[in-house]
């Protein structure tokens, strides 16, 4: 027993050493970015690996990208996909991986796949159209995945509005994205206008008056310029709602 | 007990200044040093990260990359060239004690170590403090936040790295300690690391229910006496992020780190009384 009792303490001293360190892995856990094992099967063997087991995260998944725009040249879906999810998955707080991936799968892969099965000649209109979708759902999908994760969402949040408005041709998802990317602080100048023009268009066009109009008098007027463009949009508004004219935006000092 | 104390420090000092001579310790030393400082030039290969960012993780990179490589291939040369010189013979025939000539070995090589990490800590922070000062003056022209970081958060991450080298420094010990030959220590070492960083994916899989305990328990062995050597890459969130990690959580990553470097010392030493020399 006495020869056993030092093997004994080593391996109680590795235990109490493996319960500290689960215990400071929960306290240090959120601040590493998650990349689980879905992400690195596909691309294992592909360098990614260096960039998980270190601090060369960033640089891998600058290196991941590049690789994966090679495969994008060769219209490679599985690859270009894997490669460009795996850069998402190295350095998730980064943007522009997000909205590109997004981009390419939303937009690029569904006409990939109808080269492959034959050409737009060839493959039925419907065939086209539930590829599309399926595509550009998955896009949607990521750049919901990437609003999670990602510091600056806005840029994300109006690609998936893009595809919800072009590829899905869901204008009622499209101005929703559209909404919540315009009302964000650091919404760009279009965002309001689309979203009002989306609304219009999906014949919500009462709610794209008030919307606009609210939106034009607390965000717009009060910036240096007042945004006349914008002014102008919602008189054309006034005009075809009917709405009557001591209900309508006061005129402006400047308006022409 | 001071004697004790005397006889480690002697063969440490004596360690430390065989290390630091190696051509080796030089050339990585070289390497990392210029992959910290070669970083502002590659950000031309950055896709929208900061560029705060983009330069620190280069550095970190450096400093797990060669840091690995030296902790692996020094201690086992370290501890192999004594073997293969036979001064161990010599050494060991003294009033030195098998397990005072390993910790001495071992803190030998975790100050080689600790000189590894400050230079490139040092490095790195100069080179972020003057690109900071560039995008300071950038920010005040173009009216936006200018990126920052933080040289307390940088020093917490060196820490971190000294004692996260000193962990498989420590392995590579107790390996070597019971391998014959110095490149079987250097293999099994370095795939000792690659386990180590991979070892939180048991560790997350454990908090997941499962239906076989033999699988479960096979998690709960792997997770206790592998380190999770992942748990010390903060880097981004200790000197880029303004939140930064709550104290008790480095903390408690330090300590089990200690603690890891403890027991593997204890039993390497352990492992090398049972050796025949």
């Amino acid at each position: 027993m006495r020869r056993l009792a030092p093997w004994l303490c080593a391996f109680v001293a590795l235990f109490a050493a493996g319960t500290m360190a689960e215990h400071a892995w929960r306290g240090v856990r959120p601040h590493i970015p998650e990349i689980g094992r879905k992400e690195l099967e596909p691309t294992l063997g592909q360098g990614v690996l260096l960039g998980i087991l270190g601090g060369l995260r960033t640089v891998v998944a600058d290196l991941t990208w590049i690789r994966s725009y090679v495969l994008w040249e060769r219209r490679d879906r599985a690859g270009c996909e894997a490669l460009m999810r795996a850069a998402c998955a190295l350095d998730p707080h980064s943007r522009y991986f997000w909205e590109n991936t997004g981009y390419a799968v939303g937009f690029d892969l569904a006409h990939w796949e109808i080269r492959r099965r034959g050409g737009y000649a060839k493959v039925p209109a419907e065939t086209q159209e539930r590829l599309f979708h399926a595509y550009a759902r998955r896009g949607i999908e990521i750049l919901e995945e990437g609003r999670r994760h990602a510091k600056t969402t806005t840029p994300l949040l109006l690609c998936a509005a893009q595809l919800a408005e072009i590829k899905l041709k869901d204008h009622r998802l499209a101005a929703s994205y559209y909404q919540t990317a315009a009302e964000a602080p650091d919404a760009p100048w279009y965002a309001a206008r689309i979203c009002a023009q989306t609304l219009w268009e999906d014949g919500r066009r009462e709610e794209a008056y008030r919307w606009l109009r609210q939106y034009w008098l607390t965000r717009m007027l009060p910036k240096e310029d007042g945004f006349p463009d914008d002014l102008q949009r919602l008189r054309t508004m006034e005009q075809v709602l009917g709405v009557k004219p001591e209900l309508r935006i006061p005129r402006q000092a400047w308006e022409r | 007990m001071q004697a004790s104390f005397q006889r480690v420090s002697w063969i440490a000092r004596v360690t430390f200044l065989e290390a630091v001579r190696q051509r080796f310790f030089a050339f990585l030393l070289i390497l990392g040093a210029a992959m910290a400082l070669s970083s502002v030039s590659f950000r031309v290969l950055d896709f929208g990260h900061g560029e705060l960012k983009f330069i620190a993780d280069f550095g970190f990179g450096g400093m797990f990359l060669f840091g690995s490589v030296l902790a692996v291939v020094m201690t086992a040369q370290l501890f192999f060239s004594e073997m293969d010189n036979k001064t161990a013979l010599t050494l060991l025939a003294k009033p030195l004690g098998r397990g005072e000539f390993l910790l001495g070995k071992f803190a030998g090589a975790w100050a080689v170590l600790g000189v590894f990490v400050a230079v490139l800590s040092v490095l790195l922070g100069v080179v972020l403090w003057a690109r900071e000062q560039e995008l300071l003056l950038l920010a005040e022209q173009s009216g936006k936040v200018p990126p920052t970081f933080s040289a307390s958060g940088l020093a917490q991450f060196a820490l971190l790295q000294w004692l996260r080298l000193g962990v498989v420094a420590s392995i590579v010990l107790a390996i070597s300690a019971v391998a014959r030959t110095f490149l079987y220590a250097v293999v099994v070492g370095a795939l000792a690391v690659v386990a180590g960083q991979l070892q939180w994916i048991a560790q997350d899989a454990i908090l997941k229910p499962s239906e076989s305990p033999a699988y479960e328990a096979v998690l709960w062995l792997t997770s206790r006496l592998l380190p999770n050597l992942q748990q010390f890459n903060i880097g981004d969130a200790l000197v880029l992020s303004t939140a930064g990690v709550e104290s008790g959580a480095v903390l408690a990553v330090a300590l089990a780190g200690a603690a890891y470097m403890a027991a593997y010392v204890f039993l390497g030493a352990l492992l090398f009384k049972r050796r025949e020399i």
